[in-house]
């Protein structure tokens, strides 16, 4: 569907991205990019939108016209009430077409329709960008940091209902996400980047695999607790958190025999995005020869 | 996607935009009609009795090039600019229009609301004022010219707000212009000839100046030179084109 191959695109003289080998996207696929600030995420899907200069090449079987995108920020004119910028926008009657009013109850924006856009909360102006995304039905989706800056619950619901909306379409969709938990309901494959180069791109479980083992088991970054876990191989982990990596089934029934003897909690995840994101990105700049800080030694 | 050239739901929605700028109203409805009616009769106080409908009409024809200038130069460019600093052009486009679905959409909204601007502003001007009937002629090229001058302005203004990028600059430039032509076609009392050399020429590269001087001498049928009219509309016209394009170019996009 899309083939991006030697993508350079420069803010000033900074470098934004920087991506040498070829990269595929193919039809149907679902995938989560993922990187710190200024990892080049927004700037990858301003790319392949095609509103912003780039060198290299995006072959895209899709026009840029035919792509739909909820951007990380999203305005509206504020002259007229809401329905009348839905109706606009979508070239329909909100009470004669059915799909969309059943999109309006599905997010619960009924009661929104008569204010104008400043009057809307956070979460009301995500879902009206969300309403009018989903119903482009476009073969391609970007969702650019969709709930950012939204409250737990609300960034719950608002990934469920995109979830449930999606489920046996074959859309492919970007998700780009700060919240991991986000990733972990949508996306199939994982694409991580940092400071505008790809560290990894592949299906969740294998790039895991790669970076983290069989599973992982974390617990609190205490002393007892870094006394007790210190002849297991350790990841790199958040600075409150201690990583433990089970290369097979017996190493994490050994680990977790010790713990619970020790009546420590832990977690057992297979499928962590966190944890396997930052250690692809401490085993990538190792690679790169970065300055070999304390963290990377643990890969 | 929405490629369709017309979309009758954009332009509708742009309608409301328009309409929902409260600037637009009072300065492309109100104000010309408020400029005709109330100080059409001080400037025309000390003409002769036997002339005076005809000083009425022709301030008549002279106001109502406001309803472009205030609708589209003022109005338009002032909503435009806002849009184009909150990034909302750009998010619309991302559904799925193009340019010019997007550009048609706006043109067309300015042009009906212009319609319905001069159609208000003749009916009350028709009541408070003795004015002149035209000949089919003579009013059909009124309203020809006042779209003219609508598509002009648009592309001016258009220009001007996607070179400029924010509110605060695109108003500034568009206010000065707005006043320098309104002073330099003689809307403000003052007639072009009593200009210097340098503004008269100046003035003379505006269409507005000779709507509002000239278009008087055949609104009974007499017989008018257009010659003079037509090049200023087209040096006006090649101007405006020139300012967008350079504004296109600023912006253009990346090839896929």
């Amino acid at each position: 569907m899309i083939t991006i191959n030697n993508l350079k695109v420069k803010y000033g003289d900074e470098v934004a991205l920087n991506i040498k080998e070829p990269l595929t996207i193919e039809k149907g696929e679902r995938i989560g990019i993922i990187g710190s600030n200024g990892a080049g995420k927004s700037t990858l899907v301003k790319a392949i939108l095609g509103i912003i200069n780039y060198d290299g090449v995006i072959n895209s079987d899709i026009k840029p016209e035919e792509m739909s995108v909820h951007l990380q920020e999203n305005n509206y004119v504020d002259t007229m009430k809401i329905k009348y910028v839905i109706e606009g926008i979508l070239n329909t009657k909100i009470s004669k077409n059915k799909r969309l009013l059943e999109l309006i109850n599905f997010f619960d924006f009924n009661d929104c329709l008569n204010k104008k856009y400043p009057g809307l909360s956070g979460g009301q102006k995500q879902r009206l960008t969300i309403i009018l995304v989903l119903m482009q039905d476009s073969p391609l989706v970007f969702f650019d940091e969709v709930t950012s800056g939204l409250d737990f619950e609300t960034r719950q619901q608002l990934m469920l209902k995109i979830n449930q909306w999606y489920k046996n379409k074959n859309t492919t969709i970007l998700i780009v996400s700060h919240y991991y938990e986000e990733l972990e309901q949508i996306a199939k494959k994982i694409l991580i980047l940092d400071k505008g180069n790809i560290v990894d791109f592949g299906y969740k479980e294998e790039l895991f695999k790669k970076y983290c083992g069989e599973s992982v088991i974390v617990v609190d970054n205490t002393e007892k607790n870094k006394e007790i876990t210190e002849r297991f191989n350790k990841l790199i982990a958040p600075k409150h958190l201690i990583a433990l990596s089970c290369k097979d089934s017996e190493e994490q029934l050994l680990i977790t025999k010790v713990l619970i003897e020790n009546n420590i909690n832990f977690k057992r995840s297979n499928n962590d995005i966190e944890i396997m994101s930052i250690n692809a990105k401490a085993s990538f700049r190792l690679r790169n020869g970065e300055e070999n800080k304390d963290e990377y030694k643990a890969c | 996607m929405n490629t369709k050239l017309v979309n009758f739901s954009l332009i509708k929605y742009e309608l409301r935009n328009i309409s929902g700028n409260i600037f637009t109203i009072i300065f492309g409805v109100f104000f010309p009609i408020l400029m005709s009616s109330l100080l059409s009769p001080v400037f025309i106080k000390d003409v002769p009795e036997e002339y005076k409908s005809i000083a009425l009409t022709s301030c008549f024809i002279s106001f109502s090039c406001i309803i472009p200038l205030a609708t589209v130069f003022i109005g338009y460019s002032a909503v435009f600019s806002q849009e184009l600093q909150n990034n909302i052009p750009i998010r619309i486009k991302l559904f799925g229009y193009t340019e010019k679905t997007f550009l048609f959409s706006k043109i067309s909204a300015n042009l009906i609301f212009v319609t319905i601007s001069f159609f208000i502003y003749s009916i009350v001007n028709y009541f408070v004022l003795d004015i002149k009937t035209p000949t089919l002629f003579s009013g059909s090229i009124l309203i020809i010219s006042l779209y003219i001058l609508t598509i002009i302005l648009f592309i001016l203004a258009h220009g001007i707000a996607i070179i400029l990028k924010k509110f605060a600059p695109t108003y500034a430039i568009t206010m000065v212009l707005y006043f320098a032509i309104m002073i330099l076609s003689g809307m403000f009392g003052v007639t072009p000839d009593s200009f210097p050399k340098v503004l008269q020429s100046i003035a003379y590269t505006f269409p507005t100046t000779y709507i509002c001087n000239d278009f008087i001498d055949f609104w009974n049928g007499s017989s008018y030179n257009f010659a003079p009219f037509i090049q200023s509309t087209l040096f006006f016209l090649s101007v405006s084109l020139l300012v967008l394009f350079y504004g296109v170019y600023k912006n253009r996009r990346s090839k896929q």
